[in-house]
């Protein structure tokens, strides 16, 4: 590394810093300007202190769209790195003819979110969805109901579908992982009597860890960002019951509005996302062993 | 396959296969319940998308009485008939325009922001860093209000330009972090050299870095260019000419002005899909590996 | 070294060009100096789109230097997101459809709506229309928008075949509703296909509803943000809701399609009634050209309001007061509205405003029935969302949503509207 006085580095970075302050740090530093006002987009701006804030902290809506987020993440982790995990697992003890079968799992996280979102909704359709008629012909007819209709179901449905998408992109992050753990262990430990299952549990999972803090930091803040499958499947309803923090957000700014007070409750969801980055980071710097090297 | 893999060290991957070529002990699991049980996952996660091409050539009644039957025949003229009054072809160009611009600028200005912070110690280099890596962990939320705002009084709203400054500024931090990674594992020597040879910065980094980078830039290129093409928010709220949208906000205005005919909506989303299928069939192998070193940031 | 540098800094500077191309180059922009003149709506359907870029066609073959863009957007988006974005973004259209009402009024306030008083008193727009139509098209003196079409906002639909074999005739009264839902809902056929996904298709059928039982004057107090929702009136307007749900009025999946596939339901004849505006009739002809179906106004109501009110709006053109078209923009909705273009739009199923709608071509005796309907009406009910402030409307299509879909009592419900807006 060259230390330099001259201009060099500055020119080979104002490219970067220069579209990265304008479309990035520039509006995260006016959505922080914003947050005490109240404006409309094009209006007169009001300066109103922390009023926005009191607001967001006595809005029950913004209070629940919380609380359905950090459910969504909840079932997320669930069905995207633990299904995931176990998946690699699988596919890393019999690798025989996996290819195809990562190729499968894999294929939906190609999609437009969109298009995956249109697509599910006619899974769960009432009339003629694929569910519904599914759990028809095996007799569950119980079970059928209005999966998108009901607030008993409506979140679950839509993290099924983000399970879905996603299962497929961690079991291929662990897969890569699991790959990495030194043979010799593994020799090791089988000697010794361990089976499959005590292997994956005992040796292989472990010596991921950090592949698996990565993808729960991933699959966390992700969630706290998640809007395509919710404002195509369900735009936050029935009766709010998938109401998330972007849902309610989009619609605060941008139908309602209401710029200020979206503002706010911005800044306040990426004070959440960024602390529990930076939380994560901390963790994962301990041990600094990288995952790609 | 993955990145990983790929790099590790020739002995230890010998040694793993040969582990499972000629592994004496007996399988504790049988294999045929392993390929059963893969077997069944696979079909669940791909029966919704054979189910969405074998729709799209029903009619609704047939969609509504047996969703589960094969059609009765393969009749492309309704993919024909979605292709041309759904604009698909205007939005995937559209698509196809504004992520590559954008992809393009990740490389180029990540690669040169990349060098600077690879190769050179100067004022400031920590607080850029720092203020790139602080991309990696801002939500979008955090900016797209007032980027909106100011989008609309720059007038860049509804022109490409609405979705490349942004797809670009996102991909940015990540780009930059990962291709210094590669920068950093090159030798010196190897610049220090070229450089007594009477090299220029900027030959030194066109001629040496930006080769040596070339696995890093194929990485970032993936990674950036999946989620540009997949971006829904921000192309929802900048774009609302229709001749401008991309697949995600077109195929959603399609959707919503053809919902009732089911099998013409079921005939744009396989349009849509089946492109993406194969292009990951073909390139599984880069893309895999792009999205593994993307991610595992 | 010098030397070195010098390059550098030539090829850097080339990067950044492109940096700069890319956040500088449109700052300047915004002006529509252009020959273009843009009109912006939410999509009005197939048919009246053809007749639309006729109508475009026409009035760029009497002015050879301009072009008309047409831009269709989504119509819920066009209503949320895309209009004002619209409005603030570059390109801003000269022409736009709004909805008569608070949404009229606040475009007026932000400065959107030029002035139109001298092109419909003396200019090309003159005589075209009946002048009483432009009282409520009127803010601070000026008019603002040329009406173009009025739509019945709700009225309830049925199925004549399936009332037939049923032994049904249409309810006139709540308690024959609850009647005729119980005995559809006996046979196994949905009595009343709603798709309230985004709120507002059930919404206005069940404010309509609401207006009945509370009475106009409150209803619009409450929605104007005058008085609280929270009185016995609106408890019991709400109640009425519950009943529907209790007795299985409408489709299970009412909140969770959207208003397209709530049609669908009707016209496939999974449903005997289906709750919406006038609209319904040019889908119909397009989606269901074999349904043999009639409306009748909702069943009247016990309680405050007039029973014969009609929820109704009137739609039309704003011209934009920041565009420097003003002139043309008024010409081409002069031309939208000539007689030709008039029967034309009547040929797609709209029901235009302009005087020469009521001669000629025949209108779908519907469409007819349900404009006389309005032109008639003792008392016009405005729907919510486009009659008044789109936050306090959505909070009321939420309520009545939780209600009919059973989640909520109506004393909460109503509590809840409240709460809500503060």
């Amino acid at each position: 590394m060259k230390a330099n006085r001259t201009a060099t580095p500055y020119l080979f970075l104002v490219p970067a810093m220069a579209v990265f302050g304008f479309a990035v740090l520039f509006p995260v530093i006016m959505t922080f300007a914003y947050s005490f006002t109240e404006w409309n987009g094009y209006g007169t701006m009001v300066f109103v202190g922390i009023d926005n804030y009191i607001k967001a902290a006595n809005d029950v809506l913004f209070r629940d769209s919380f609380v359905h987020v950090l459910i969504y993440i909840a079932i997320t982790i669930v069905l995207e790195v633990v299904v995931g995990l176990v998946l690699a697992g699988l596919v890393s003890v019999h690798r025989r003819g996996s290819l195809w079968f990562r190729v499968a799992i894999f294929t939906p996280v190609m999609l437009p979110m969109v298009v995956v979102a249109v697509l599910w909704a006619f899974v769960y359709n009432n009339d003629f969805g694929l569910l519904n008629a599914a759990l028809q012909s095996l007799g569950l007819d119980s079970l059928q109901r209005v999966w998108l209709g009901d607030p008993a179901t409506a979140l679950l449905a839509v993290s099924v579908v983000s399970g879905w998408v996603y299962a497929g992109f961690y079991m291929t992050i662990f897969y890569a992982a699991f790959n990495q753990v030194p043979t010799e262990v593994i020799e090791a430990a089988r000697l010794d009597g361990a089976n499959e299952w005590q292997l994956f549990r005992r040796i292989k999972v472990p010596m991921i860890r950090n592949a698996i803090t990565v993808a729960l930091l991933l699959c966390i803040t992700g969630g706290f960002q998640g809007f395509d499958l919710f404002y195509v499947m369900t735009n936050g309803g029935p009766y709010g019951a998938t109401e998330i923090p972007t849902t309610y957000l989009v619609k605060s700014v941008f139908t309602f509005q209401n710029v200020g007070y979206g503002s706010a409750m911005a800044v306040v969801l990426t004070a959440v996302v960024v602390a529990l980055g930076l939380v994560f980071t901390r963790v994962n710097r301990e041990k600094p062993e990288d995952v790609r090297s | 396959m993955s990145l990983t893999e790929r790099k590790a060290p020739s002995s230890q991957r010998a040694s793993g296969s040969k582990h499972h070529a000629g592994r004496k002990t007996p399988l504790r699991i049988p294999d045929v319940l392993f390929t059963g049980a893969l077997a069944v996952i696979a079909v669940v996660f791909f029966f919704p998308m054979l189910w969405m091409v074998f729709s799209s050539f029903k009619s609704n009644s047939a969609i509504f009485a047996t969703p589960f039957a094969l059609p009765t025949e393969i009749d492309f003229g309704r993919w024909v008939e979605a292709f041309e009054i759904g604009h698909i072809g205007q939005y995937a160009l559209n698509s196809i325009i504004v992520t590559g611009t954008s992809v393009l600028g990740i490389l180029l200005f990540g690669a040169a922001a990349a060098f600077a912070f690879s190769r050179y110690r100067f004022r400031g280099r920590n607080l850029l860093m720092g203020l790139l890596a602080l991309g990696l962990l801002l939500p979008l939320q955090s900016y797209f209000i007032a980027q909106s705002t100011m989008f609309t009084q720059l007038a860049i709203t509804d022109t490409r330009w609405a979705l490349i400054i942004p797809y670009t500024a996102m991909g940015l931090p990540l780009a930059v972090y990962l291709l210094k990674v590669y920068l950093d594992a090159v030798p010196n020597e190897l610049f220090e050299a070229a450089r007594i040879d009477g090299a220029s910065d900027l030959r030194v980094f066109g001629s040496i870095a930006l080769p040596l980078l070339r696995p890093g830039l194929a990485t970032v290129a993936i990674f950036s260019a999946l989620s540009s093409w997949n971006e829904f928010l921000l192309a929802l709220l900048y774009i609302q000419d229709d001749a401008l949208k991309t697949i995600p906000t077109g195929l959603l205005a399609f959707s919503s002005r053809y919902v009732t005919d089911y099998g013409l909506l079921f005939s744009a989303l396989s349009i849509v899909t089946l492109p993406m299928i194969v292009i990951y069939i073909v390139f599984n192998k880069q893309i895999v590996e792009g999205i593994t070193a993307g991610s595992v940031k | 070294m010098p030397v070195t540098r010098k390059k550098t800094l030539a090829a850097v500077a080339a990067l950044s060009a492109s940096a700069l191309i890319l956040t500088g180059c449109s700052a300047g922009g915004g002006g529509s100096d252009d020959n273009v003149l843009r009109i912006a709506m939410g999509s009005p359907g197939e048919a009246q789109i053809r007749v639309w870029d006729d109508v475009a066609a026409q009035f760029e073959a009497a002015n050879p230097d301009l072009t008309v863009e047409m831009n269709y957007q989504d119509d819920d988006l066009y209503q949320t997101i895309g209009l004002p974005n619209l409005l603030n973004g570059r390109n801003a259209p000269d022409i736009y459809f709004e909805w008569a009402g608070a949404r009229l009024e606040q475009r007026a306030a932000d400065g959107f709506a030029a002035d139109l008083s001298d092109a419909v008193t003396s200019g090309p727009i003159a005589g075209l229309f009946d002048d009483e139509v432009f009282g409520s098209l009127t803010v601070d003196g000026e008019i603002v928008m040329v009406p173009h079409a009025a739509d019945v906002a709700n009225v309830l639909w049925y199925n004549e075949d399936i009332f037939a074999d049923a032994g049904l005739t249409p309810p006139t009264t709540w308690d024959e509703l609850l009647a005729t839902c119980d005995a559809l809902d006996a046979e196994g056929i949905i009595p009343i296909a709603s798709g309230n996904k985004d709120l507002w298709a059930a919404g206005n059928w069940l404010a309509h509803l609401t207006s009945r039982v509370v009475g106009e004057e409150a209803y619009s107090a409450a929605l104007s943000g005058e008085a609280d929702f929270d009185t016995p009136e609106w408890v019991e307007a709400f109640g009425y809701v519950e009943e529907l749900a209790d007795h299985n009025c409408v489709n299970e999946s009412a909140n969770a399609v959207d208003d397209n596939e709530g049609a669908q339901l009707f016209f496939q004849g999974k449903a005997a009634m289906h709750a919406i505006g006038s609209w319904l009739v040019s889908w119909a002809i397009d989606e269901a050209p074999d349904l043999n179906f009639d409306y009748v106004n909702l069943p009247t109501m016990p309680g405050e309001g007039n029973q014969e009110s009609v929820i109704g709006v009137v739609t039309g053109y704003v011209v934009n007061a920041k565009s420097n078209k003003q002139d043309l923009a008024a010409e081409f909705l002069a031309l939208l509205n000539n007689e030709e273009n008039v029967q034309a739009f009547i040929g797609a199923e709209l029901t235009p405003m302009a005087l020469s709608a009521s001669s000629g071509e025949e209108i779908d005796s519907r469409s007819a029935g349900l404009i006389n309907m309005l032109e008639s009406a003792p008392a016009i009910v405005l729907p919510p969302d486009t009659g008044y402030d789109l936050e306090t409307a959505n909070a009321l299509y939420a309520a009545l949503a939780e209600v009919l879909g059973g989640q909520t009592s109506p004393a909460d419900a109503v509590a809840g509207i409240d709460q809500k807006l503060g």
